[in-house]
């Protein structure tokens, strides 16, 4: 059994207007996706802004509220608040947040923030409760005397590491990670997602990656999922992504990806002009009628796409002719 | 799991005390702390603190050894008696009443009323505020219309009906009246900041880390909006002195035998008064002005020193 299986996970925003402030539309922010995440493994959830993956993240973490489908963990659905308290759900399930600035209380001391799992969850003594927060700072590379010192005395890179060391402080099993390290320099980026994994290495966690920057979901992510419009439309293993990408959209997103290769520029350029010509010719074909992404279809045990069968088909022929 | 943490980092319980040692030296200096070293960088707000804990004790203290039946006695003898005559130091008024007695138990009357209303309406209203805030939703909807309820109420009016109503009324009915009607400015002002505060990714992680709503509310949201907390309580606290001032000016105040700054006053709706017998008035309106201005300086360094860019005082 996965760890957290996501069925048909829905979350639509009401649109209000008129004189009696009526829903009068939605926004379908996430519109029925469907994946699990697996115990111990990274996986990677890619879009452009606005496609519903950070929303994805914050329903499996429970802060919001869910329109319809279910997120089953251990076998409950933790959509239900009742459910997620009586699990001690956020026990297990811990988030890092993209901006660590304003994700950590500006007027509290680096102790307190990360105690305050600590303090709701596991009620340890006064010194038990010191000691794992000096380990926690040790685990994230950070010095002892951080522990008085408040969130803005510290950079970009060592403050995402004490959300780092807040999310992992109850051993948690699954940590979403929204964005971790979209707003740092590249150096501070490699440093963080290298505690990261260190962190999975020695006590087996799963991380829900959430991120735009495929060089990094590269580097850090063994499935992969693709989400355009709030749904999804390609899902695979790296190789299947990175190396047979059949949707217009995930063809599109690794086009994007910056080679440094100066001598290939011309040919780059030349690949990209094609990927782009192919969307905007064949639009129609990828999308359905209302501009949106096909329900998903199995290509492979480990890869599924969102098109219709015949055009998934056609495509998986096609990418294994050009293989061979 | 305490052995999964001890397996992966080199830090176990032998090293504590050293390791606290070590970040107490390194840690930065308390709030208290920050807000004396503010005082000590800006003279004229010392001087300002000086005078107004300074004469806030005077008043509390002195008044305790004045008997104020036997100051608010006729005195025909000392009719209109002049500063320094009679052994009267501020001089004394139309019913040769002491000046300078009256002031000291008036400023006390006026200045608990004003300390006592603040505490009160403050209080109600940042937990108005920061609750309505919040929770949004339905909640903040039906909040806010009994906020609306309240503003439309013509305030002044109400309390110099409600001052006629209720029959012996005295400093501390008062106070309660006044209560009523002034947390509404606050609670906004609050709502209004705790609306921005609570969409910032620290509450949520508050929320993931299993926190419950109230301690959000109270320990996380409000330190945040402290600077603004105290600014609005001082500058209020000061506003305040003129709210029971003013409506003893009009004569719905406290009542006449009760000396207050507001009753001193009056005496300049008199023209003669103010012309030729100043002292009975000039005191009581020297003294709002002087601690109203030092109150608000006050309430500078206090929210200077909240906020880390614009100190002046002494750095780490």
């Amino acid at each position: 059994m996965s760890l957290v299986e996501i069925k048909d996970l829905k979350v639509h925003y009401p649109i209000r207007s008129g004189f009696w402030n009526r829903v009068t539309d939605e926004v379908p922010a996430v519109d029925g996706i469907t994946f699990n995440i697996e115990a111990g493994e990274t996986y990677g959830l890619v879009g452009e802004s606005g496609s519903g993956k950070s929303t994805t993240g914050k329903s499996v973490v429970g802060l919001e509220k869910v329109t319809g489908g279910s997120i089953l963990y251990n076998g409950q659905d933790i959509t239900k608040k009742a459910n997620r308290r009586k699990l001690d759900y956020n026990h297990d399930v811990q988030m890092i947040f993209q901006d660590s600035l304003s994700s950590l209380n500006p007027r509290k001391r680096i102790e307190d923030i990360i105690a305050e799992p600590l303090r709701n969850f596991e009620h340890l003594s006064k010194e038990d409760e010191k000691l794992r927060v000096l380990q926690l700072l040790d685990i994230v590379g950070l010095d002892a005397d951080a522990l008085y010192k408040y969130p803005h005395q510290f950079s970009g890179g060592q403050r995402q590491r004490i959300g780092v060391a807040r999310a992992v402080a109850t051993n948690p099993k699954l940590i979403i990670a929204d964005e971790p390290v979209s707003a740092l320099d590249l150096s501070v980026q490699a440093q963080v997602l290298n505690f990261m994994k260190k962190i999975q290495r020695e006590f087996g966690i799963s991380y829900l990656f959430i991120s735009h920057d495929l060089g990094v979901v590269r580097h850090m992510c063994n499935n992969i999922a693709i989400m355009n419009r709030g749904r999804l439309v390609e899902i695979g293993t790296r190789d299947d992504i990175y190396n047979h990408p059949l949707h217009i959209y995930t063809k599109r997103l690794l086009a994007a990806i910056p080679e440094t290769n100066v001598n290939q520029r011309a040919a780059h350029r030349a690949s990209r002009l094609a990927v782009e010509e192919v969307y905007r010719e064949q639009q129609d074909k990828y999308y359905d009628d209302e501009g949106k992404a096909y329900p998903l279809v199995a290509v492979s045990p480990t890869h599924s796409v969102a098109l219709p069968e015949t055009i998934a088909k056609q495509l998986a022929q096609q990418e294994t002719e050009v293989q061979a | 799991m305490a052995a999964n943490f001890n397996e992966h980092s080199d830090i176990s319980a032998a090293d504590l005390t050293r390791l606290s040692q070590e970040a107490k030296a390194e840690a930065t200096p308390s709030s208290a702390r920050i807000i004396w070293d503010e005082f000590k960088a800006d003279k004229p707000a010392m001087v300002a603190l000086v005078i107004v804990v300074g004469f806030i004790l005077f008043v509390m203290i002195a008044s305790l050894f004045i008997d104020t039946s036997k100051v608010m006695q006729t005195n025909i003898m000392n009719y209109f008696s002049a500063p320094g005559a009679d052994g009267l130091l501020l001089g004394a008024d139309s019913a040769g009443r002491s000046i300078a007695q009256q002031l000291i138990v008036g400023s006390r009357n006026s200045i608990g009323i004003a300390l006592g209303l603040t505490v009160i309406s403050s209080t109600f209203g940042i937990c108005w505020g920061l609750i309505s805030g919040y929770f949004n939703g339905y909640i903040d909807w039906g909040m806010q219309r009994v906020y609306d309820f309240m503003m439309m109420l013509p305030m002044t009016m109400m309390i110099i009906v409600l001052v006629t109503i209720i029959k012996n009324y005295n400093a501390v009915t008062l106070t309660l009246i006044f209560s009523i009607f002034y947390w509404e400015g606050t609670s906004r002002l609050i709502r209004s900041r705790t609306l921005a505060e609570s969409e910032k990714d620290y509450v949520a992680a508050s929320k993931t880390s299993g926190t419950s709503n109230f301690k959000i509310i109270f320990r996380e949201i409000m330190p945040n909006i402290s600077s603004l907390i105290i600014v609005d309580t001082t500058l209020s606290f000061a506003e305040n002195i003129g709210v029971e001032t003013g409506l003893s000016y009009l004569g719905f105040g406290l009542p006449i035998q009760t000396p207050s700054l507001g009753t001193m006053i009056s005496n300049a709706n008199d023209p003669n008064n103010i012309t030729q017998y100043w002292w009975t008035w000039l005191p009581a309106a020297l003294e709002i002005i002087i601690l109203c201005l030092s109150i608000s300086y006050i309430g500078q360094v206090i929210r200077r020193a909240a906020d880390a860019s614009q100190r002046q005082g002494a750095e780490d």
